[in-house]
């Protein structure tokens, strides 16, 4: 592209003010805001217009009882997200850049691979007569298998696995901004490690915390594949309650009534990210 | 550039042609959809010269969302048997023609207005020899966590069988299924809830018998045969397998509807049938096939186990399809 052409660009984009963010704003608009509208719209139109679709939600048992497991999951894997990331992005975080950027590629490289794929090796490790159970039982550790599968702790380990990106690569971000001189700082002001981390480290790394935590929390909300295949019909989620009545029952009323109520908690959320620790990291800026 | 020209125009114009000459066949991938494509869709494709595209899983939503739009892909789709029925009354499916689709040897059973047989199937309880001590007689056995501990596996979804296998476990008599007692079936089911494993697909019900992580299960006998066949350690008790089949649909605006239906023809045909059997261990439902197919195929077959088997009534399901996947999804999530 030519100086003159890049300057036109330059030039127009800037006076325009919001007139330049129209090709964006309709595309949001066509296949974001329409498809909700229409969403919504068959949530209080199908089979009949009224409520009685969100009515039927908010006031039945096995409803509520999907909901809450929806939240409990997606709390409990964002918590031993954080657990377990916190030290892995500390140590990227100091260790030097030629094998951080190793360490990096490995983590980033599990992404790539297809989520069904690696939701079926969990399954071949963690079942009865899987490796884990099987080596546990031949070291003579146990005598009985875990039930590690198709109950809460089988949806954890696959989906704290499947987050954990999610979680280390913002912290990280956050983390290598802190000045080490702060801890150092602590250490010879007599502060322990453990008082250093609870009182410098651990609210300096908060926003990174919040960022990639309410990340996890948000998708969890909405995850499918892991939970049908790890989990038990028990822990059923909401994403999959919702494929059921669209896919199986073919009550699309419901279905979209669900998906709204799911969409406005996550709205929700993200509103309260922004307010917590601004727009700008909640946009994924560091 | 007019030789490069004249090139794309000709490639156009072959294309477009070809377009017309197509048609999309849905199924539920696997085994059974090569079964399908090998049996069916190739032979159709050399006598006919239309070629059959195939796409897939077969997904309901879908399926409703085409006809809602009026911009249907799918020419013909494999669906169960109870959603055809239902699916005809929310017209949703275009009419079969039976001027194409010749009707006299098609199985009563599994064809109507709107739907002709693809196969029919039994569930049938197969055990993992090796982690099961003696020899499970029946349903009954299944409900027996004294006599017969470990998992047990069955089907995930709402769709008839399990109810049925229930209260046939309770001592409900064959011919007094219907109308479902479904508190009673519900009740039976509780009993050994804790010792279920869910299937949701037949690739995960040969896995959970095969590794013996579920000792026994309801199954689709044509994953059993096709354990057997792998060398796999299994047993099978055919006493009172519930019969239930798949149906071939077009639904309501299908673009290649005339394909569509002649392609149905090639697939209800005795030799279509035949060959489709002999792939997958299905039954046929077009009553002619059998004498185009190998003895020992026949023996494996639902067909010769009709002693004491009984049919899932698929007209019942259409009718209370909703208010029983409402309660039974409700039951599992407790």
């Amino acid at each position: 592209m030519s100086v003159e052409a890049q300057q036109g660009i330059a030039s127009k984009r800037i006076p325009a003010g919001l007139g330049g963010l129209l090709p964006a704003l309709t595309l949001i608009g066509l296949f974001f805001v329409v498809p909700v509208l229409a969403l919504l719209l068959r949530s209080v139109t199908d089979p009949a217009p009224g409520l009685q679709n969100y009515a039927a939600l908010l006031g039945d048992g096995t409803y509520a009882r999907v909901f809450f497991n929806t939240f409990l999951v997606a709390a409990v894997v964002t918590i031993v997200t954080v657990l377990v990331a916190f030290p892995v992005a500390w140590m990227l975080a100091i260790m030097p850049p030629a094998l951080a950027s190793v360490l990096f590629g490995i983590i980033i490289l599990s992404m790539w691979t297809n989520l069904l794929t690696r939701t079926y090796a969990w399954m071949v490790l963690l079942q009865r007569t899987g490796v884990i159970n099987r080596a546990l039982m031949g070291a003579g550790i146990i005598d009985q298998p875990l039930p590690l599968i198709n109950n809460l702790t089988g949806v954890t380990i696959g989906m704290v696995y499947i987050m954990l990106p999610f979680m280390i690569l913002p912290l990280v971000g956050t983390l290598r901004a802190i000045d080490p001189m702060t801890l150092r700082a602590a250490a010879l002001c007599g502060a322990s490690p453990l008082a250093a981390f609870r009182r410098i480290l651990l609210p300096l790394s908060l926003p990174g915390i919040a960022a990639g935590g309410l990340m996890v929390f948000v998708m969890s909300l909405g995850y499918f594949v892991t939970p049908a295949l790890l989990g038990g019909t028990s822990n059923m989620m909401l994403a999959e309650m919702i494929a059921q009545m669209i896919q199986s029952l073919l009550n699309w009323g419901l279905g979209s009534a669900a998906a709204f109520i799911l969409l406005v908690v996550t709205m929700a959320l993200y509103a309260l990210q922004i307010r917590l620790v601004g727009a700008r990291r909640a946009a994924g800026g560091a | 550039m007019k030789l490069i020209f004249a090139g794309i125009l000709a490639g156009l114009i072959t294309t477009t042609a070809a377009k017309a000459d197509e048609m999309v066949f849905t199924s539920w991938g696997g085994t059974t959809q090569e079964a399908q494509t090998k049996s069916w869709a190739e032979p159709f494709a050399a006598s006919s010269g239309i070629k059959v595209l195939q796409d897939g899983p077969t997904d309901y939503g879908k399926l409703k969302a085409m006809v809602d739009a009026k911009n249907v892909t799918w020419d013909v789709v494999d669906v169960e048997m109870d959603f055809a029925i239902k699916a005809a009354k929310d017209g949703l499916l275009e009419p079969i023609d039976f001027a194409v689709v010749p009707k006299a040897d098609l199985d009563p059973r599994f064809s109507n207005e709107n739907a002709v047989g693809s196969f029919y199937y039994s569930f049938v309880l197969a055990w993992n020899k090796g982690a099961v001590a003696g020899e499970p007689a029946g349903w009954a056995d299944m409900f027996d966590t004294k006599k017969f501990p470990g998992k047990r596996t069955f089907y995930k979804w709402s769709a008839p069988g399990v109810i049925e296998i229930a209260l046939l476990a309770d001592g409900v008599p064959a011919d007094k299924l219907y109308p479902l007692d479904l508190d009673r079936a519900f009740k039976k089911l509780d009993t050994i809830k804790s010792d279920i494993v869910w299937w949701g697909g037949g690739a995960e019900s040969q896995q959970l018998i095969a590794s013996g992580e579920a000792a026994f299960g309801q199954l689709w006998n044509g994953r059993v045969f096709a354990l057997e066949k792998d060398g796999a350690d299994v047993g099978v008790s055919w006493n009172q397998n519930l019969t239930a089949a798949d149906v071939l649909v077009v639904p309501k605006g299908a673009k290649n509807k005339d394909a569509a239906m002649k392609f149905l023809a090639t697939a209800t045909s005795p030799t279509g049938q035949a060959k489709f059997a002999e792939a997958s261990g299905y039954a046929p439902i077009n009553t002619k096939a059998k004498a185009e197919m190998p003895a020992d195929v026949v023996k494996g077959l639902p067909d010769a186990h009709i002693d004491g088997q009984i049919n899932l009534d698929m007209n019942y399901w259409a009718e209370h399809r909703d208010e029983i996947a409402t309660r039974w999804y409700a039951w599992q999530a407790k």
